[in-house]
């Protein structure tokens, strides 16, 4: 049998995707249905895995009667959108800088990244555990906070003398929680420079050559060909925040299915939560679409 | 630095050529100056988490109720890491660790530029709608599927084993292939394609032309790829903390919270979290010291890679 050299290139194409088509079928498509199965049910016997068709009941339980579900959910949103645009932002403004000629290059690249290698895990947990868990008490009292590893950002004597316990609480929080956030950028950063790697220097130049100003070419030629990136960075964001192990939402699902052991419950409030991502994502998309530019590709 | 320039050019108001170019380079100067300011603050507070567990670590008890004491420990103690290591039982959890990491990390790297290349460099129907459900599936929350996940794994028989995490690994997932898949597709596609071309021609199979021609020059993003994926991995705690029940088959990230009940086991206390935060912090560079000194090894390197990459598509 003879096939042609096009087909033949089909062939090939499906083969090198074939591994990750089975594995979206196994890890991703089947427990998706599941749980979605699992969302309209409840569990009759644990030890059995005998569910009872509900109908609603869990998804109007989430919404209507858990006490803690949407506090948390609202918590997790809020923190979300106020986390998202100062990651972007800042993470943008360093790679920019990074992006420079400046002395001990390297030495700052690799600093900046230096969180991630040790605070994607349980380790960032155990040295927040002092400054964390100090700070949600820090209304309370704010003298706590200064026992925490997030006490790098404290404010000078001289200036905390002459402000109110309550803005100095205040004002504690906002640097502890900017600290947290600074810790996170570290892979928007590397992302963000990489996409300026990717522009290309005669543009510049010849910007230069027309007389245009840093300011109107970071406008007119770096922001617009950085668009691509941005979005890529928004969603990786938006999904890092919504997964994050620190979630509260998270732990409640966890507590819920393994501690309470409800699985149906559980798999309703996973799947509103993922609707609700779902929706962000698409609605970014949407909104960014006629916005980002894309060169070439 | 407009103001400083300013009072620059009234000083020396006498000859304008030097006024101009002396302004200049102080203004200069001053800029230079605020960006390196700026960034060794930034860098301290990137560092500040390292610089306290080191700190930290090798403070002895009295150090740490002195309050004089804030950085440098009075004597250099390093009891704490003899403690941690024997608390956190070390060498049999980090060889499970190590197996761990290794096996999903080499699964992950190989699937994803595998599957990475298939997307970039053949047309075939429905490239596109496959490709965006591989990106669909990096923001599908864990916890979504992670009951029917587990329930699956009991039914293979895979809970308590690591194969929950390296097996969805080489099949291209795992902990966020899809953006691993997403980076090789977006190196392969800026690679010139003469290469792959002339390996056909001289009557190289499209598998052997990937393995044989492509995989040695893909090294930046393989680099990338790699690290992220090693760092993520052995930090992993959400799914092995699931998976795992067995205390013999624990990572070291999961021993952390555990120190407080292994100090109780070797004294025979009855106290409870009764483990100074040195021990703990020495605790945590144990756990983190293997990659963080992989990573400063190649962070030179790494830092080439990603600019050569070409994420930006």
């Amino acid at each position: 049998m003879k096939i042609g050299l096009e087909k033949r290139k089909v062939i090939s194409g499906y083969v090198f995707i074939l591994p990750w088509m089975l594995g979206f079928l196994a890890f991703l498509v089947y427990p998706l249905v599941m749980s979605f199965y699992m969302g309209f049910r409840k569990m009759t016997s644990v030890s059995g895995m005998e569910m009872e068709y509900i109908g609603w009941e869990n998804f109007s339980r989430a919404v209507l009667k858990d006490i803690y579900f949407i506090p948390l959910f609202y918590d997790a949103i809020r923190n979300a959108f106020v986390e998202i645009p100062l990651i972007l932002v800042f993470s943008f403004f360093m790679a920019m800088l990074l992006n420079h000629e400046v002395f001990g290059r390297a030495f700052f690249r690799g600093a900046f990244f230096l969180p991630v290698v040790i605070g994607s895990g349980f380790v960032m947990e155990q040295l927040l555990g002092q400054g964390v868990g100090a700070l949600q008490t820090v209304a309370a009292d704010p003298s706590v906070v200064n026992t925490g590893v997030t006490n790098g950002l404290q404010i000078p004597d001289v200036i905390a003398r002459y402000l109110s316990p309550e803005m100095y609480g205040n004002l504690t929080d906002i640097l502890g929680r900017l600290t947290i956030m600074f810790w996170k950028t570290g892979i928007q950063i590397l992302l963000f420079l990489a996409g300026l790697q990717g522009i290309s220097e005669s543009l510049y130049e010849s910007a230069k050559c027309d007389g245009a100003t840093p300011w109107e070419m970071f406008w007119k030629i770096t922001f617009p060909l950085m668009t691509p990136v941005l979005l890529l960075n928004a969603i990786f964001t938006l999904v890092d925040s919504f997964t994050d192990i620190r979630n509260q939402v998270i732990l409640y699902i966890k507590q819920v299915a393994f501690t309470n052991i409800e699985m149906g419950y559980a798999s309703a409030l996973g799947w509103i939560y993922f609707v609700f991502v779902f929706i962000l994502v698409v609605l970014i998309f949407a909104f960014t679409r006629k916005r980002v530019v894309y060169t070439g590709m | 630095m407009q103001t400083a320039v300013k009072k620059l050019s009234v000083k020396w108001n006498n000859n304008p050529v030097v006024v101009k170019l002396k302004h200049w380079q102080a203004g200069y100067r001053l800029y230079r100056m605020f960006i390196y300011l700026f960034l060794i603050g930034l860098a301290f507070v990137f560092l500040y988490p390292f610089l306290f567990m080191i700190t930290t670590s090798f403070k002895s008890v009295n150090d740490l109720v002195n309050p004089t004491v804030h950085w440098v420990p009075k004597e250099f103690n390093v009891k704490s890491y003899f403690n941690a290591y024997a608390l956190l039982h070390y060498l049999p959890y980090f060889r499970n660790t190590v197996l761990m990491t290794v096996l999903s990390v080499l699964g992950q790297v190989l699937s994803c530029a595998f599957v990475g290349y298939g997307f970039a460099r053949y047309k075939f129907p429905g490239r596109e709608i496959f490709f965006g459900l591989a990106m669909f599936t990096m923001i599908v929350p864990p916890q979504t599927i992670i009951i029917p996940m587990f329930i699956e794994y009991k039914n293979l028989g895979w809970i308590n084993t690591y194969l929950p995490m390296i097996v969805p690994s080489f099949f291209a997932h795992g902990l966020r292939g899809a953006l691993f898949v997403f980076i090789f597709r977006q190196f392969f596609r800026g690679l010139p394609v003469e290469l792959e071309d002339a390996a056909r021609v001289d009557g190289c199979g499209a598998f052997k032309t990937f393995f044989r021609i492509v995989v040695p020059v893909v090294t930046p993003p393989l680099l990338v790829t790699t690290i992220l994926s090693t760092v993520w991995h052995w930090n992993d705690f959400y799914e092995p903390v699931i998976f795992i029940v067995d205390r013999v088959k624990f990572t070291l990230p999961m021993m952390l919270p555990l120190l407080g009940e292994s100090m109780n086991k070797a004294t025979g206390g009855t106290v409870t979290s009764n483990i100074d935060q040195s021990t703990i912090m020495a605790a945590c560079m144990l756990v983190v010291l293997p990659i963080v000194i992989m990573y400063l090894e190649v962070q030179r390197y790494f830092m080439k890679s990603i600019e050569r990459s070409g994420i930006v598509g």
